[in-house]
């Protein structure tokens, strides 16, 4: 085992979200931002005077820690930060901060929204035309969201992997998101359709990737503590971890055998009392479907390349979405490819969500302890372990 | 190259304008303008590394030298933009764009992204044998791959 003395000491006492949609109608990150922090505070049945500390996701064109504390009033924060995307780097930097005392109770927002090099729509708009990103790239890069196609293309020629693999990733999303009213893609989806989608980077298509969105996430946590004053059951952060390996830039990876996701699996699971005999939901990001692949495997519920054979084994004719054994769904909420692209704070959200008992029509009767698995391959590989007590 | 043709850094930026140059990477750059493809090389434990990096990753000397590279090599990831920045030659409408990761023979995990010219999208496959050529792009030299006999 590691030292992880911080296990279920830090709890998730409050949760906000507005949802999330193509187009906001017209308002700033900033707005969405507060609408889902108040939500969240106002659920932890706390107030402005509550709060102090305030880690926000440094998502592009989201507001500051400071611009946030100004706009709702906090009286004084004792820790705040920005956290580079995607959620867990801030939510283990919330976490930190409170098991360490640098503040007690923590807003830990999420903004995001559609920039014009990701939306036409976002394109069009005055306001937003003016977020640029400096030097125009040349298309001959493998960088950033090229990489996870150019991999892709490895992992199909390695593995003798069919499309289909990719698309029930894809569906399960959509069927999950059917029963999620936060969620912006709702439209049926089937497997023909899925195939007949437009290519964009090769062999991935448009339905590989996630769907840009404007919308926010908030949560509140504190000391596990407090939380049993406030709630009878917490939802605590058992374990939580990041993942790096020395040789991350994309093109130079070593190989699919060894990046940040191996290095995320074995240090969650020396932190971490439980496995995957003990989860009830499992949340794998999908960001690019390649990389839900990748959680599959490098979590070990199959071995690698199996993915794609495995999700076929655990579907659920019935309800068009994998159900692991039977029992376990998979990004229950439509993740990043159908609820939108909230780059993990989504699959938190619904991971708290369930475990409180909260998740209507999407309920996993009893579930107690959730699997998360977020970021990619490269420099943002992360987990979480969120149990309730 | 005389010492009276190394290209100051603003004429460097400018010949290059959709690159992100910087202290580390502007040889490599430089060497693009001679048709050279140089990799910094490991003064003392010889290992070559990519992108350019200030010290050796291996053994943490920073004595680094931009050393030629054949060009020839391996493709090992392959993909094709149907969609992507604009780039005077390349036209989505018409093809997929190639995009290709190349294993270089020089050593194991060196590797070097561009395109692949000269040869129909289906020839374009993981584990075919490729050598370097030159482009124009903007003015300047821009490296890219061909199947090896295709020339
Ligand atoms: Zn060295």
């Amino acid at each position: 085992m590691a030292r992880n003395p911080i296990a279920d000491e830090v709890a998730i006492v409050g949760v906000g979200s507005t949802g999330f949609s193509r187009d906001s109608g017209g308002r700033s990150a900033k707005a969405l931002a507060c609408e889902a922090s108040i939500r969240a505070i106002r659920d932890a049945g706390l107030g402005p005077g509550d709060i102090d500390g305030l880690v926000g996701a440094a998502e592009p064109g989201g507001p500051q820690p400071q611009e946030m504390s100004a706009a709702l009033g906090l009286p004084q924060v004792s820790h705040f930060s920005s956290p580079t995307p995607v959620a867990v780097f801030a939510l283990v930097d919330a976490m930190n901060a409170i098991y360490a005392g640098s503040c007690d109770t923590v807003l830990l927002y999420f903004a995001y929204t559609r920039l014009p090099w990701n939306s036409r729509s976002a394109a069009q708009d005055p306001f937003r035309r003016r977020h640029t990103l400096g030097v125009m790239p040349a298309p001959e890069s493998v960088n950033a969201a090229a990489a996870y196609a150019a991999w892709a293309s490895r992992y199909i020629h390695e593995y003798d992997v069919p499309r289909e693999a990719f698309g029930r990733v894809a569906l399960n999303a959509r069927a999950g998101a059917k029963h999620n009213p936060l969620a912006a893609m709702k439209a049926p989806l089937n497997m023909e359709g899925y195939l007949g989608a437009r290519m964009i980077r090769e062999p991935l298509c448009l339905l590989d990737m996630d769907v840009p969105v404007d919308g926010a996430d908030a949560f509140v946590l504190t000391r596990t503590e407090r939380a049993r004053a406030i709630t009878k059951s917490p939802i605590v952060i058992h374990a939580a971890t990041v993942g790096l390996v020395g040789t991350n830039d994309e093109d130079q990876l070593p190989s699919l055998a060894r990046h940040g996701q191996h290095v995320v699996v074995e240090s969650l699971r020396s932190k971490s009392d439980l496995w995957l005999e003990d989860v009830d939901i499992f949340f794998p990001y999908d960001g690019f479907s390649i990389i839900t692949l990748g959680w599959f495997e490098n979590f070990g519920w199959c071995g690698p390349g199996g993915a794609g054979r495995f999700l076929e084994e655990h579907w659920d004719e019935a309800s068009g979405r994998v159900m692991i054994d039977g029992r376990i769904p998979v990004n229950p909420h439509g993740g990043s490819l159908s609820e939108g692209a909230t780059r993990g704070s989504g699959h938190i959200r619904e991971a708290v969500m369930q475990l409180r008992g909260d998740a209507d029509a999407r309920q996993v009767p009893g579930a107690r302890n959730a699997l998360v698995g977020c970021g990619g391959f490269f420099f943002n590989s992360q987990g979480a372990i969120l149990r309730r007590l | 190259m005389a010492l009276s043709e190394i290209p100051s850094d603003a004429e460097l930026v400018e010949r290059f304008p959709y690159a992100n140059i910087d202290h580390d990477s502007k040889a490599l750059y430089t060497g693009w303008l001679e048709k050279r493809l140089r990799m910094n090389r490991c003064d003392d434990c010889q290992r070559f590394h990519h992108p350019p990096k200030p010290v050796c990753p291996s053994c943490w000397c920073s004595s680094l030298v931009p050393s030629e590279v054949s060009g020839r090599g391996t493709i090992h990831l392959a993909m094709f933009l149907h969609q992507g920045p604009p780039a005077p030659g390349v036209d989505y409408e018409k093809a997929p764009h190639p995009v290709v990761t190349v294993e270089l023979e020089e050593q194991e995990g060196l590797r070097f992204t561009s395109t692949v010219v000269g040869c129909a999208p289906e020839e374009i496959r993981i584990g075919a044998l490729v050598e370097l050529d030159w482009v124009d792009r903007f003015g300047a030299p821009f490296p890219v791959f061909r199947l090896v006999g295709s020339r």
